[in-house]
Protein backbone atom coordinates (compact mmCIF):
# COMPACT_ATOMS: atom_id res chain seq x y z
CA UNK A 1 0.00 0.00 0.00
CA UNK A 2 2.83 2.66 0.79
CA UNK A 3 4.19 2.05 -2.39
CA UNK A 4 1.04 2.12 -4.31
CA UNK A 5 0.73 5.67 -2.69
CA UNK A 6 4.64 6.62 -3.47
CA UNK A 7 3.66 5.10 -7.16
CA UNK A 8 0.92 7.58 -6.96
CA UNK A 9 2.73 10.29 -5.81
CA UNK A 10 5.50 9.92 -8.72
CA UNK A 11 2.25 9.78 -11.27
CA UNK A 12 0.76 13.23 -10.21
CA UNK A 13 3.94 14.71 -10.35
CA UNK A 14 4.90 14.09 -13.85
CA UNK A 15 1.90 14.42 -15.02
CA UNK A 16 2.28 17.63 -12.97
CA UNK A 17 5.07 18.37 -15.39
CA UNK A 18 3.66 17.16 -18.72
CA UNK A 19 0.49 19.38 -17.74
CA UNK A 20 3.10 22.80 -17.47
CA UNK A 21 5.25 22.03 -20.11
CA UNK A 22 2.74 20.25 -22.88
CA UNK A 23 2.70 22.44 -26.19
CA UNK A 24 4.32 24.96 -24.80
CA UNK A 25 5.69 27.40 -27.51
CA UNK A 26 8.78 29.24 -26.92
CA UNK A 27 7.00 32.34 -26.63
CA UNK A 28 5.13 31.34 -23.44
CA UNK A 29 8.46 29.36 -22.22
CA UNK A 30 9.99 32.90 -22.58
CA UNK A 31 6.91 34.79 -20.20
CA UNK A 32 6.57 32.15 -17.66
CA UNK A 33 10.37 31.65 -17.19
CA UNK A 34 11.03 35.25 -17.88
CA UNK A 35 14.42 34.54 -19.62
CA UNK A 36 15.33 33.76 -23.04
CA UNK A 37 18.33 31.42 -23.12
CA UNK A 38 20.82 31.60 -26.71
CA UNK A 39 22.80 28.64 -27.15
CA UNK A 40 26.31 30.10 -28.63
CA UNK A 41 29.99 29.35 -29.83
CA UNK A 42 32.79 30.02 -27.20
CA UNK A 43 35.69 29.66 -29.36
CA UNK A 44 34.59 30.83 -32.97
CA UNK A 45 35.40 34.00 -32.95
CA UNK A 46 34.55 36.83 -34.02
CA UNK A 47 31.03 35.19 -33.97
CA UNK A 48 30.78 33.67 -30.65
CA UNK A 49 33.57 33.34 -28.21
CA UNK A 50 34.96 33.90 -24.56
CA UNK A 51 37.35 36.95 -24.48
CA UNK A 52 40.92 37.47 -21.97
CA UNK A 53 38.65 39.31 -20.00
CA UNK A 54 36.26 36.01 -19.56
CA UNK A 55 33.40 37.50 -21.10
CA UNK A 56 30.97 36.53 -23.81
CA UNK A 57 31.18 38.61 -27.24
CA UNK A 58 30.37 38.08 -30.49
CA UNK A 59 28.25 38.69 -33.91
CA UNK A 60 26.27 35.93 -33.60
CA UNK A 61 25.99 36.97 -29.63
CA UNK A 62 25.28 40.37 -30.47
CA UNK A 63 22.23 39.77 -32.93
CA UNK A 64 20.54 37.47 -30.76
CA UNK A 65 20.50 40.39 -28.48
CA UNK A 66 18.24 42.03 -31.05
CA UNK A 67 16.15 39.20 -30.94
CA UNK A 68 16.03 39.74 -27.33
CA UNK A 69 15.08 43.47 -27.36
CA UNK A 70 12.32 42.29 -29.84
CA UNK A 71 11.25 39.65 -27.15
CA UNK A 72 10.90 42.16 -24.29
CA UNK A 73 9.05 44.39 -26.99
CA UNK A 74 6.78 41.72 -27.85
CA UNK A 75 6.00 40.46 -24.65
CA UNK A 76 6.06 43.52 -22.67
CA UNK A 77 7.99 42.47 -20.06
CA UNK A 78 11.43 42.21 -19.41
CA UNK A 79 13.30 39.67 -20.37
CA UNK A 80 16.64 38.18 -19.17
CA UNK A 81 19.62 37.46 -21.52
CA UNK A 82 21.43 34.21 -21.37
CA UNK A 83 24.00 32.43 -22.42
CA UNK A 84 25.22 29.04 -22.75
CA UNK A 85 27.97 26.96 -24.84
CA UNK A 86 26.83 25.14 -27.83
CA UNK A 87 28.71 22.95 -30.57
CA UNK A 88 27.94 21.85 -33.93
CA UNK A 89 27.38 18.40 -31.74
CA UNK A 90 25.43 19.82 -29.24
CA UNK A 91 23.48 22.42 -30.53
CA UNK A 92 20.48 20.29 -32.16
CA UNK A 93 20.18 18.34 -28.73
CA UNK A 94 20.10 21.50 -26.60
CA UNK A 95 17.15 23.04 -28.44
CA UNK A 96 15.19 19.40 -28.85
CA UNK A 97 15.22 19.21 -24.85
CA UNK A 98 14.56 22.90 -24.36
CA UNK A 99 17.91 23.70 -22.84
CA UNK A 100 17.66 26.59 -24.92
CA UNK A 101 15.35 28.64 -27.30
CA UNK A 102 17.73 29.77 -29.92
CA UNK A 103 20.83 28.79 -31.58
CA UNK A 104 23.05 31.85 -32.34
CA UNK A 105 26.36 30.82 -33.43
CA UNK A 106 27.95 29.50 -36.63
CA UNK A 107 25.35 27.35 -38.26
CA UNK A 108 24.97 26.30 -41.65
CA UNK A 109 21.58 25.83 -43.25
CA UNK A 110 20.89 23.12 -44.55
CA UNK A 111 18.07 20.87 -45.83
CA UNK A 112 18.55 17.97 -43.94
CA UNK A 113 19.26 20.19 -40.92
CA UNK A 114 16.09 21.57 -42.09
CA UNK A 115 13.71 18.66 -41.36
CA UNK A 116 14.93 18.63 -37.31
CA UNK A 117 15.01 22.78 -36.73
CA UNK A 118 13.62 26.11 -38.11
CA UNK A 119 15.89 28.53 -39.45
CA UNK A 120 15.73 32.19 -39.46
CA UNK A 121 16.88 34.34 -42.74
CA UNK A 122 20.43 34.14 -43.76
CA UNK A 123 22.65 36.56 -41.70
CA UNK A 124 25.84 35.76 -43.05
CA UNK A 125 27.56 33.49 -45.66
CA UNK A 126 31.07 32.06 -46.30
CA UNK A 127 32.62 28.72 -47.16
CA UNK A 128 35.21 26.35 -46.17
CA UNK A 129 38.60 27.18 -46.65
CA UNK A 130 41.77 25.97 -45.25
CA UNK A 131 44.01 27.36 -42.64
CA UNK A 132 47.80 26.48 -42.91
CA UNK A 133 50.85 27.58 -42.00
CA UNK A 134 52.61 29.97 -44.60
CA UNK A 135 55.19 28.10 -46.90
CA UNK A 136 52.46 25.42 -46.40
CA UNK A 137 52.31 23.42 -50.20
CA UNK A 138 48.39 23.00 -49.66
CA UNK A 139 46.82 25.87 -51.65
CA UNK A 140 43.13 24.65 -51.78
CA UNK A 141 41.22 21.20 -51.61
CA UNK A 142 43.09 20.37 -54.96
CA UNK A 143 45.97 19.39 -52.87
CA UNK A 144 44.69 18.09 -49.53
CA UNK A 145 45.08 14.02 -50.54
CA UNK A 146 47.47 12.28 -48.35
CA UNK A 147 47.64 14.93 -45.93
CA UNK A 148 46.76 15.13 -42.43
CA UNK A 149 43.41 17.40 -42.63
CA UNK A 150 41.81 19.00 -39.01
CA UNK A 151 38.25 19.54 -38.94
CA UNK A 152 35.52 20.00 -36.42
CA UNK A 153 33.01 17.14 -36.19
CA UNK A 154 29.63 17.66 -37.36
CA UNK A 155 30.70 20.77 -40.09
CA UNK A 156 29.59 20.75 -43.49
CA UNK A 157 32.84 20.57 -44.17
CA UNK A 158 33.64 17.56 -42.12
CA UNK A 159 31.08 15.69 -44.22
CA UNK A 160 32.08 17.01 -47.64
CA UNK A 161 35.86 16.19 -47.23
CA UNK A 162 34.41 12.38 -45.99
CA UNK A 163 32.38 12.01 -49.18
CA UNK A 164 34.23 13.98 -51.45
CA UNK A 165 37.78 13.90 -51.02
CA UNK A 166 38.55 10.73 -48.93
CA UNK A 167 41.95 10.37 -49.62
CA UNK A 168 42.57 13.50 -47.20
CA UNK A 169 43.65 11.85 -44.09
CA UNK A 170 40.92 13.84 -41.80
CA UNK A 171 41.94 14.06 -38.19
CA UNK A 172 38.21 15.12 -36.40
CA UNK A 173 38.09 16.75 -33.06
CA UNK A 174 34.88 17.89 -31.41
CA UNK A 175 35.72 21.36 -30.87
CA UNK A 176 37.57 24.41 -33.18
CA UNK A 177 39.87 25.07 -30.01
CA UNK A 178 41.57 21.44 -30.16
CA UNK A 179 41.69 21.50 -34.23
CA UNK A 180 43.44 24.48 -34.25
CA UNK A 181 46.02 23.71 -31.35
CA UNK A 182 46.43 20.50 -33.00
CA UNK A 183 47.42 22.70 -36.46
CA UNK A 184 49.70 25.40 -34.48
CA UNK A 185 52.00 22.09 -33.06
CA UNK A 186 52.52 20.89 -36.62
CA UNK A 187 50.09 17.97 -35.61
CA UNK A 188 48.33 18.45 -38.79
CA UNK A 189 48.96 19.93 -41.91
CA UNK A 190 45.92 22.75 -42.09
CA UNK A 191 43.01 23.17 -40.12
CA UNK A 192 39.66 23.35 -42.15
CA UNK A 193 36.63 25.00 -41.49
CA UNK A 194 34.26 27.87 -43.01
CA UNK A 195 36.52 30.78 -44.29
CA UNK A 196 35.79 33.60 -42.26
CA UNK A 197 36.19 31.72 -38.95
CA UNK A 198 39.39 30.65 -40.22
CA UNK A 199 39.87 34.56 -40.73
CA UNK A 200 39.40 34.85 -36.90
CA UNK A 201 41.66 31.90 -35.74
CA UNK A 202 44.15 33.61 -37.62
CA UNK A 203 43.46 37.19 -36.42
CA UNK A 204 43.45 35.66 -32.95
CA UNK A 205 46.65 34.14 -32.92
CA UNK A 206 50.00 35.52 -31.52
CA UNK A 207 51.44 36.09 -35.15
CA UNK A 208 48.95 36.15 -37.53
CA UNK A 209 51.72 37.01 -40.21
CA UNK A 210 51.89 33.40 -40.14
CA UNK A 211 49.03 31.50 -41.16
CA UNK A 212 47.28 31.97 -44.41
CA UNK A 213 43.48 31.24 -45.33
CA UNK A 214 44.09 29.24 -48.49
CA UNK A 215 42.00 27.91 -51.36
CA UNK A 216 38.30 29.01 -53.04
CA UNK A 217 35.76 28.40 -51.01
CA UNK A 218 34.74 24.58 -51.40
CA UNK A 219 31.08 24.67 -49.75
CA UNK A 220 28.80 27.27 -49.36
CA UNK A 221 28.07 28.06 -45.71
CA UNK A 222 24.72 30.36 -45.05
CA UNK A 223 24.59 30.73 -41.62
CA UNK A 224 21.13 31.43 -39.97
CA UNK A 225 20.14 31.37 -36.27
CA UNK A 226 18.63 28.05 -35.63
CA UNK A 227 15.29 27.23 -33.35
CA UNK A 228 12.50 24.46 -32.43
CA UNK A 229 10.56 23.23 -35.95
CA UNK A 230 7.13 24.32 -36.11
CA UNK A 231 6.92 27.62 -33.71
CA UNK A 232 5.84 30.29 -36.40
CA UNK A 233 5.31 33.16 -34.05
CA UNK A 234 9.14 33.01 -32.10
CA UNK A 235 10.18 32.23 -35.50
CA UNK A 236 8.57 35.53 -36.72
CA UNK A 237 10.13 37.65 -33.80
CA UNK A 238 13.44 36.11 -34.96
CA UNK A 239 12.71 36.68 -37.92
CA UNK A 240 11.84 40.67 -37.99
CA UNK A 241 14.61 41.54 -35.33
CA UNK A 242 16.85 40.45 -38.14
CA UNK A 243 14.72 42.48 -40.91
CA UNK A 244 14.40 45.78 -38.69
CA UNK A 245 18.15 45.43 -38.21
CA UNK A 246 18.96 45.01 -41.27
CA UNK A 247 16.22 47.58 -43.01
CA UNK A 248 17.54 50.15 -39.62
CA UNK A 249 21.33 49.68 -40.24
CA UNK A 250 21.58 47.89 -36.87
CA UNK A 251 23.05 45.09 -38.51
CA UNK A 252 25.64 46.75 -40.54
CA UNK A 253 26.78 48.81 -37.23
CA UNK A 254 27.49 44.94 -35.39
CA UNK A 255 28.68 44.19 -38.66
CA UNK A 256 31.45 47.03 -38.84
CA UNK A 257 31.79 46.51 -35.02
CA UNK A 258 33.23 42.76 -35.71
CA UNK A 259 34.53 42.76 -39.13
CA UNK A 260 34.64 46.82 -40.32
CA UNK A 261 38.33 47.59 -41.04
CA UNK A 262 39.21 48.54 -36.99
CA UNK A 263 37.93 45.09 -35.75
CA UNK A 264 40.48 42.46 -35.06
CA UNK A 265 39.10 40.31 -38.15
CA UNK A 266 38.29 42.92 -40.89
CA UNK A 267 36.41 41.47 -43.91
CA UNK A 268 34.50 43.82 -45.55
CA UNK A 269 30.86 43.31 -47.10
CA UNK A 270 30.95 42.09 -50.41
CA UNK A 271 28.26 43.78 -52.64
CA UNK A 272 26.79 40.32 -53.49
CA UNK A 273 26.60 39.45 -49.47
CA UNK A 274 24.87 43.02 -49.08
CA UNK A 275 22.14 42.51 -52.15
CA UNK A 276 21.77 38.89 -50.33
CA UNK A 277 20.91 40.64 -46.92
CA UNK A 278 18.51 43.32 -48.07
CA UNK A 279 15.97 40.95 -50.29
CA UNK A 280 15.57 38.61 -47.51
CA UNK A 281 13.78 41.86 -45.88
CA UNK A 282 10.15 41.36 -46.87
CA UNK A 283 7.47 44.60 -46.05
CA UNK A 284 6.16 44.90 -43.43
CA UNK B 1 6.73 10.52 -30.01
CA UNK B 2 6.33 7.62 -27.82
CA UNK B 3 8.66 8.30 -24.64
CA UNK B 4 9.19 12.34 -24.91
CA UNK B 5 5.37 13.13 -25.83
CA UNK B 6 4.59 13.68 -22.27
CA UNK B 7 7.13 16.20 -22.15
CA UNK B 8 5.59 18.26 -24.64
CA UNK B 9 8.51 17.76 -26.66
CA UNK B 10 7.83 16.49 -29.85
CA UNK B 11 10.31 14.13 -31.58
CA UNK B 12 10.09 11.94 -34.46
CA UNK B 13 11.58 8.78 -33.73
CA UNK B 14 13.90 7.01 -37.03
CA UNK B 15 15.74 4.30 -36.10
CA UNK B 16 16.52 3.34 -39.58
CA UNK B 17 19.30 6.12 -39.26
CA UNK B 18 21.00 3.24 -37.50
CA UNK B 19 21.64 0.59 -40.24
CA UNK B 20 21.53 3.26 -42.67
CA UNK B 21 24.73 3.00 -44.94
CA UNK B 22 27.48 4.31 -43.76
CA UNK B 23 26.08 4.59 -40.43
CA UNK B 24 26.42 0.84 -39.29
CA UNK B 25 30.01 1.03 -40.34
CA UNK B 26 30.66 4.14 -38.30
CA UNK B 27 29.11 2.41 -35.54
CA UNK B 28 31.47 -0.95 -36.24
CA UNK B 29 34.68 1.10 -37.08
CA UNK B 30 33.99 3.03 -33.65
CA UNK B 31 33.17 0.14 -31.54
CA UNK B 32 36.71 -1.92 -32.62
CA UNK B 33 38.39 1.80 -31.84
CA UNK B 34 37.31 1.38 -28.75
CA UNK B 35 38.08 -1.98 -28.37
CA UNK B 36 41.36 -1.70 -29.53
CA UNK B 37 42.34 1.95 -27.23
CA UNK B 38 40.67 0.11 -23.98
CA UNK B 39 42.24 -3.46 -24.58
CA UNK B 40 45.47 -2.16 -25.38
CA UNK B 41 45.57 0.17 -22.36
CA UNK B 42 44.10 -2.47 -20.42
CA UNK B 43 47.10 -4.55 -20.94
CA UNK B 44 49.59 -2.34 -20.13
CA UNK B 45 47.22 -0.60 -16.90
CA UNK B 46 47.30 -4.56 -15.24
CA UNK B 47 50.87 -4.63 -16.05
CA UNK B 48 52.33 -1.11 -14.58
CA UNK B 49 49.07 -2.21 -11.72
CA UNK B 50 50.79 -5.36 -10.90
CA UNK B 51 54.43 -3.95 -10.89
CA UNK B 52 53.36 -0.68 -9.21
CA UNK B 53 51.09 -2.65 -7.04
CA UNK B 54 53.63 -4.85 -5.17
CA UNK B 55 56.36 -1.91 -5.01
CA UNK B 56 53.99 -0.77 -2.36
CA UNK B 57 54.35 -3.48 -0.19
CA UNK B 58 58.12 -4.66 -0.58
CA UNK B 59 60.19 -3.77 2.65
CA UNK B 60 62.05 -1.34 1.20
CA UNK B 61 61.00 2.37 1.70
CA UNK B 62 62.58 4.53 -1.27
CA UNK B 63 60.70 2.14 -4.13
CA UNK B 64 57.39 2.47 -1.74
CA UNK B 65 57.61 6.23 -1.83
CA UNK B 66 58.27 6.21 -5.53
CA UNK B 67 55.50 3.57 -6.12
CA UNK B 68 53.12 5.95 -3.69
CA UNK B 69 54.25 9.31 -5.27
CA UNK B 70 53.41 7.51 -8.77
CA UNK B 71 49.87 6.36 -7.56
CA UNK B 72 48.87 10.06 -5.91
CA UNK B 73 50.23 11.96 -9.16
CA UNK B 74 48.09 9.81 -11.67
CA UNK B 75 45.07 9.33 -9.94
CA UNK B 76 44.39 12.73 -8.50
CA UNK B 77 44.15 14.59 -11.80
CA UNK B 78 41.13 14.01 -14.36
CA UNK B 79 41.91 11.39 -17.28
CA UNK B 80 40.91 14.67 -19.56
CA UNK B 81 43.47 16.32 -18.24
CA UNK B 82 45.87 13.59 -18.64
CA UNK B 83 44.73 12.84 -22.30
CA UNK B 84 45.23 16.54 -23.24
CA UNK B 85 49.09 16.26 -21.26
CA UNK B 86 49.85 13.65 -23.42
CA UNK B 87 48.84 14.60 -27.03
CA UNK B 88 48.79 18.60 -26.75
CA UNK B 89 51.93 18.71 -23.77
CA UNK B 90 53.90 15.91 -24.31
CA UNK B 91 54.61 15.04 -27.65
CA UNK B 92 56.21 18.74 -27.66
CA UNK B 93 58.95 17.68 -25.75
CA UNK B 94 60.27 15.07 -28.19
CA UNK B 95 62.72 15.33 -30.48
CA UNK B 96 61.57 16.98 -33.90
CA UNK B 97 62.12 13.48 -35.30
CA UNK B 98 60.86 11.52 -33.15
CA UNK B 99 57.34 14.29 -32.64
CA UNK B 100 57.25 13.83 -36.25
CA UNK B 101 57.71 10.19 -36.42
CA UNK B 102 54.90 10.07 -34.11
CA UNK B 103 52.03 12.47 -35.95
CA UNK B 104 52.73 10.08 -38.86
CA UNK B 105 52.02 7.01 -36.80
CA UNK B 106 48.55 8.09 -34.80
CA UNK B 107 49.74 9.88 -33.00
CA UNK B 108 46.42 10.24 -31.55
CA UNK B 109 45.72 6.69 -30.75
CA UNK B 110 49.26 6.62 -29.09
CA UNK B 111 48.53 9.44 -26.52
CA UNK B 112 45.07 8.05 -25.87
CA UNK B 113 46.83 4.40 -24.95
CA UNK B 114 49.44 6.09 -23.03
CA UNK B 115 47.14 8.52 -21.22
CA UNK B 116 45.03 5.55 -20.26
CA UNK B 117 47.84 3.24 -19.10
CA UNK B 118 49.12 5.34 -16.82
CA UNK B 119 45.81 6.87 -15.03
CA UNK B 120 44.45 3.38 -14.91
CA UNK B 121 47.66 1.61 -14.26
CA UNK B 122 48.23 4.21 -10.80
CA UNK B 123 44.28 2.96 -9.81
CA UNK B 124 44.64 -0.62 -11.03
CA UNK B 125 47.78 -1.05 -8.49
CA UNK B 126 45.81 0.11 -5.82
CA UNK B 127 43.14 -3.14 -6.13
CA UNK B 128 46.41 -5.17 -6.62
CA UNK B 129 48.17 -3.67 -3.13
CA UNK B 130 44.90 -4.41 -1.34
CA UNK B 131 44.37 -7.27 -2.21
CA UNK B 132 48.25 -8.31 -1.32
CA UNK B 133 47.76 -6.62 2.02
CA UNK B 134 43.77 -8.10 2.80
CA UNK B 135 46.03 -11.33 3.08
CA UNK B 136 46.40 -11.73 7.21
CA UNK B 137 49.93 -12.51 8.38
CA UNK B 138 49.46 -15.58 9.51
CA UNK B 139 49.11 -17.29 6.61
CA UNK B 140 52.56 -15.96 6.00
CA UNK B 141 53.79 -16.85 9.57
CA UNK B 142 51.70 -20.54 8.86
CA UNK B 143 53.27 -20.81 5.50
CA UNK B 144 56.92 -20.53 7.07
CA UNK B 145 56.05 -23.20 9.94
CA UNK B 146 55.28 -25.81 7.29
CA UNK B 147 59.22 -24.82 6.24
CA UNK B 148 58.36 -22.80 2.93
CA UNK B 149 60.82 -19.62 2.23
CA UNK B 150 59.35 -16.43 2.20
CA UNK B 151 59.36 -16.27 -1.81
CA UNK B 152 57.71 -19.73 -2.01
CA UNK B 153 55.07 -18.03 0.63
CA UNK B 154 54.37 -15.16 -1.37
CA UNK B 155 54.28 -17.16 -4.88
CA UNK B 156 52.15 -20.10 -3.65
CA UNK B 157 50.25 -19.11 -1.29
CA UNK B 158 49.70 -14.68 -0.82
CA UNK B 159 49.74 -13.97 -4.65
CA UNK B 160 47.36 -16.74 -5.57
CA UNK B 161 45.05 -15.61 -3.22
CA UNK B 162 45.10 -12.32 -3.50
CA UNK B 163 45.12 -12.39 -7.49
CA UNK B 164 41.53 -14.12 -6.47
CA UNK B 165 40.26 -11.48 -4.08
CA UNK B 166 40.70 -8.77 -6.18
CA UNK B 167 38.81 -10.06 -9.24
CA UNK B 168 35.33 -7.84 -8.18
CA UNK B 169 37.38 -4.69 -7.86
CA UNK B 170 39.45 -5.42 -11.14
CA UNK B 171 36.19 -5.84 -13.07
CA UNK B 172 35.05 -2.45 -11.55
CA UNK B 173 38.30 -1.06 -12.38
CA UNK B 174 38.26 -2.56 -16.18
CA UNK B 175 34.78 -1.34 -16.87
CA UNK B 176 35.96 1.83 -15.67
CA UNK B 177 38.68 2.14 -18.28
CA UNK B 178 36.43 1.02 -21.11
CA UNK B 179 33.98 3.80 -20.49
CA UNK B 180 36.46 6.28 -19.73
CA UNK B 181 37.88 5.33 -23.20
CA UNK B 182 35.23 7.63 -24.78
CA UNK B 183 37.50 10.46 -23.52
CA UNK B 184 39.91 9.49 -26.62
CA UNK B 185 37.45 11.42 -28.74
CA UNK B 186 38.21 14.81 -27.19
CA UNK B 187 42.03 14.17 -29.02
CA UNK B 188 40.95 13.01 -32.20
CA UNK B 189 40.53 8.92 -31.77
CA UNK B 190 37.50 8.03 -33.87
CA UNK B 191 36.17 5.55 -30.98
CA UNK B 192 32.31 4.43 -30.72
CA UNK B 193 30.94 7.79 -28.56
CA UNK B 194 32.20 9.86 -31.40
CA UNK B 195 31.05 7.52 -34.06
CA UNK B 196 27.25 7.82 -32.12
CA UNK B 197 27.95 11.76 -32.10
CA UNK B 198 28.75 11.65 -35.68
CA UNK B 199 25.72 9.99 -36.67
CA UNK B 200 24.14 12.66 -35.09
CA UNK B 201 25.39 15.87 -36.48
CA UNK B 202 24.78 14.25 -39.59
CA UNK B 203 21.09 13.32 -39.04
CA UNK B 204 20.41 15.09 -36.30
CA UNK B 205 18.81 12.13 -34.55
CA UNK B 206 20.16 11.94 -31.13
CA UNK B 207 17.99 9.75 -29.12
CA UNK B 208 18.64 6.80 -31.78
CA UNK B 209 22.50 7.60 -32.15
CA UNK B 210 23.06 8.05 -28.41
CA UNK B 211 20.34 4.97 -27.42
CA UNK B 212 22.53 3.07 -29.55
CA UNK B 213 25.77 3.70 -28.23
CA UNK B 214 24.43 3.48 -24.43
CA UNK B 215 23.49 -0.11 -25.69
CA UNK B 216 26.49 -0.75 -26.91
CA UNK B 217 28.45 0.25 -23.99
CA UNK B 218 26.32 -1.80 -22.24
CA UNK B 219 26.54 -4.98 -23.83
CA UNK B 220 30.01 -4.37 -23.72
CA UNK B 221 30.04 -3.84 -20.27
CA UNK B 222 27.97 -7.06 -19.09
CA UNK B 223 29.87 -9.38 -21.28
CA UNK B 224 32.61 -7.84 -19.48
CA UNK B 225 31.33 -8.35 -15.72
CA UNK B 226 29.51 -11.85 -16.80
CA UNK B 227 33.25 -13.06 -17.98
CA UNK B 228 35.02 -11.77 -14.97
CA UNK B 229 32.04 -13.07 -12.78
CA UNK B 230 32.68 -16.66 -14.60
CA UNK B 231 36.45 -16.23 -13.81
CA UNK B 232 36.09 -15.21 -10.25
CA UNK B 233 33.46 -18.31 -9.60
CA UNK B 234 35.87 -20.85 -11.28
CA UNK B 235 38.87 -19.77 -9.66
CA UNK B 236 37.02 -19.28 -5.94
CA UNK B 237 38.68 -20.64 -2.69
CA UNK B 238 35.77 -22.21 -1.28
CA UNK B 239 35.97 -20.21 2.10
CA UNK B 240 35.65 -17.22 0.46
CA UNK B 241 33.09 -17.38 -2.03
CA UNK B 242 30.80 -17.24 1.11
CA UNK B 243 32.04 -14.14 1.83
CA UNK B 244 31.63 -13.21 -1.94
CA UNK B 245 28.39 -14.65 -2.58
CA UNK B 246 26.96 -12.58 0.90
CA UNK B 247 28.28 -9.43 -0.73
CA UNK B 248 25.04 -9.43 -2.95
CA UNK B 249 22.32 -9.31 -0.94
Amino acid sequence: MKRFGIFLMVAVFVMSIAGLSAAETTLEKIKRTGVFTVGARSASPPFGYINKQNDWGGFSIDLARLVNAALEKKLGQAVKFELKESTPATRIPLLTSMAVDLISGTMTITRARRESVDFSLIFFGTGAQFLVKKGSPIKGVQNIAGKRIACQQGSTNERVLREQYPKANLVIFPDQAAGYTALTQGKVDAYTNDGIQLWGLKYKSPKPDDWNVVGDWYTYEPYGMAMRPNDAEFRLVVDSALMDAIDGGEYFKIYDKWFGPKSDVPYPLSPEARTLLKLQVVPK
Amino acid sequence: MFFYGFLGISYDFRWSVLWTPPHTSWLIDGLLTTLRVSATSWIIAVLIGILVGALRTVPFRPLRIVATAYVEFFRNVPLLVWLFFWYFGAPEALPESARQWLIHHGAEFVCAVTGMSIYHGARISEVIRAGIQSIPKTQLEAGLSTGLSVTQVYRLIIIPTALRLIVPPLTNESLNLLKNSSLAMTIGVGELTFATRQIETYTAKAFEAFTAGTLIYLALCLGIAYVMNRVERKFAIPGLIVRAGRAEH
